[in-house]
């Protein structure tokens, strides 16, 4: 731990709180740190607050509706009036009003439904999307794009409307988009959910060749073995284990407690 | 329901889709201009008008039947209309009823086909791009390009309501009754709101700070 103390954390949260418009408690609480390239499984059932607690690290949460100015409308007010101290940060910055560009850069966050992220009229606009933002050339930003897509494969989409594609391959058009804006921090929403096993497995691949620091919130827990090395656990808003992941997903008891199951590898083989 | 209907556009490629589609664009609204311009009771002009888009028709290589097929829905709705409108107009005393109700449906026959052979012959995204060019507000064309990208993946989520309606109805017959089909409706329309909002904060994650950026 020692070597760590001179590099801040990758992703800090520190007592994160967050109530839904309404009233809803969605986090109360909620403390980790991610040491840079560390790849850290987010557990927990359905409704346990993952989905909210990835938005924060982006900035797009708390505060949605909230009166704000511009387009940063998803940062709350309240760490600029100073009610409440701020509870995340990115590579040692606060996440707030001010950074928000600054951390959109670092943060690359996966929507769970690529058709939520895939807004443009062809794949390769799409990848491009957020180098143009960033103020990269036209030329640059459509040499990024096609370097992301062909790092996921799909160099031969990139003319393709994003309806033409199947699944699989909008999800991983979606991760070059991601990937196409350079973040240091992975943030992940289901990547593998309603993959098939081959488009699973590609993509399983593909997060493994990645080297930044990436946090998955998954059900998938035969995935979470393979590529994390640690998981936390949440469960209604608040981190219940923070451990290696074998150790912790092999706990039948607490996995059993909290809305999953022992994962298939984990469980002791019975003769047919 | 798939969009096929969308998708037809500028795929293969005949000598008018390889013009400009600024120009395209500009032809196409003046010749509604022209159409519109037209008064009442000006048949001459009228099939001259009709006979200059039959021959950009036959140029354009474009399927007459599939052109007549779109037309045809949309030629019930405007026949109805003019029906309605027709007997308030002035110039009904003139040239009588019968020529202000032929009048209103020709007319905008001859424009609406105008406009589906501009769709035909030149892709979504080449007429977006004239847009742009030709001076039209970046965000009017935003709104269209995301109109055309959502238009597909509302059309599967209605095919799923409905799909998943009729595994669970045990009445025969395919017609919707009003209040199962004023329900999808409005849930259709919740979703998009619910979709929107993760569109634009998946656009903001990336860094979208109001301003649209293009490739071209």
């Amino acid at each position: 731990m020692t070597s760590d103390m001179k590099v801040p954390p990758a992703v800090r949260l520190c007592g994160l709180e967050y109530r839904y418009p309404d009233g809803k408690e969605a986090l109360c609480g909620v403390d980790m740190e991610l040491r840079p390239g560390e790849c850290v499984a987010l557990v927990g059932p359905n409704g346990a607050g993952k989905s909210t607690l990835l938005l924060h690290l982006n900035g797009l949460l708390p505060g949605k509706g909230r009166q704000d100015l511009g387009h940063h409308h998803g940062l709350d007010l309240a760490g600029r009036n100073g009610r409440r101290p701020p509870s995340v940060w990115i590579d040692g910055i606060e996440v707030n009003h001010r950074t928000a560009a600054q951390i959109r850069r670092k943060v690359g966050l996966l929507f769970q439904d690529p058709d939520d992220q895939l807004f443009c009229t062809t794949v390769l606009e799409d990848v491009a999307f957020g180098p143009l933002n960033q103020g990269a050339s036209q030329n640059e930003a459509c040499q990024i794009a096609r370097e992301c897509l062909a790092q996921v494969e799909l160099r031969d989409v990139a003319d393709r409307p994003p309806h033409h594609l199947s699944f699989g391959e909008r999800k991983r058009v979606c991760l070059a988009g991601v990937l196409a804006c350079r973040p240091s921090v992975l943030v992940l929403d289901e990547p593998t959910a309603n993959l098939d096993p081959r488009g699973r497995r590609r993509f399983i691949h593909l997060i493994r060749t990645l080297s930044s620091t990436k946090l998955i919130a998954t059900h998938d827990l035969e995935m979470v073995l393979e590529i994390c090395p640690r998981t936390i656990l949440l469960d209604r808003g608040r981190v219940v284990a923070d451990g290696p992941s074998r150790e912790l997903l092999g706990n039948a008891q607490l996995v059993e407690d909290h809305g999953l199951e022992l994962p298939l590898s984990l469980t002791p083989r019975q003769p047919n | 329901m798939r969009l096929e209907a969308l998708d037809d556009r500028g795929e293969r490629a005949g000598p008018v889709h390889r013009l400009d589609a600024r120009s395209k664009l500009l032809f196409a609204v003046a010749f509604v201009i022209a159409v519109v311009a037209t008064p009442i009771g000006q048949w001459r002009i009228l099939g001259c008008l009709g006979f200059l888009l039959a021959l950009l028709v036959g140029i354009s290589g474009a399927s007459v039947r599939s052109l007549l097929l779109r037309w045809a829905g949309f030629a019930v709705l405007v026949s109805l209309l003019a029906v309605m409108v027709a007997p308030g107009l002035p110039a009904r005393a003139q040239h009588g009823l019968g020529t202000v109700i032929l009048s209103i449906v020709a007319k905008n026959s001859l424009a609406f086909l105008m406009m589906l052979v501009l769709a035909k012959v030149t892709s979504w995204r080449d007429l977006l791009q004239a847009m742009l060019r030709l001076g039209v507000p970046r965000v009017l064309v935003a709104t269209l390009q995301f109109m055309e990208r959502y238009l597909h993946v509302l059309g599967d989520e209605l095919a799923r309501m409905s799909l998943a309606r009729r595994a669970r109805s045990f009445r025969r017959g395919s017609i919707l009754s009003w209040r199962l089909l004023t329900g999808m409706l409005g849930m259709l329309l919740l979703r998009s709101f619910d979709r929107a909002e993760r569109v634009h904060s998946a656009m903001i994650a990336r860094g979208w700070d109001g301003t649209f950026h293009s490739l071209d």
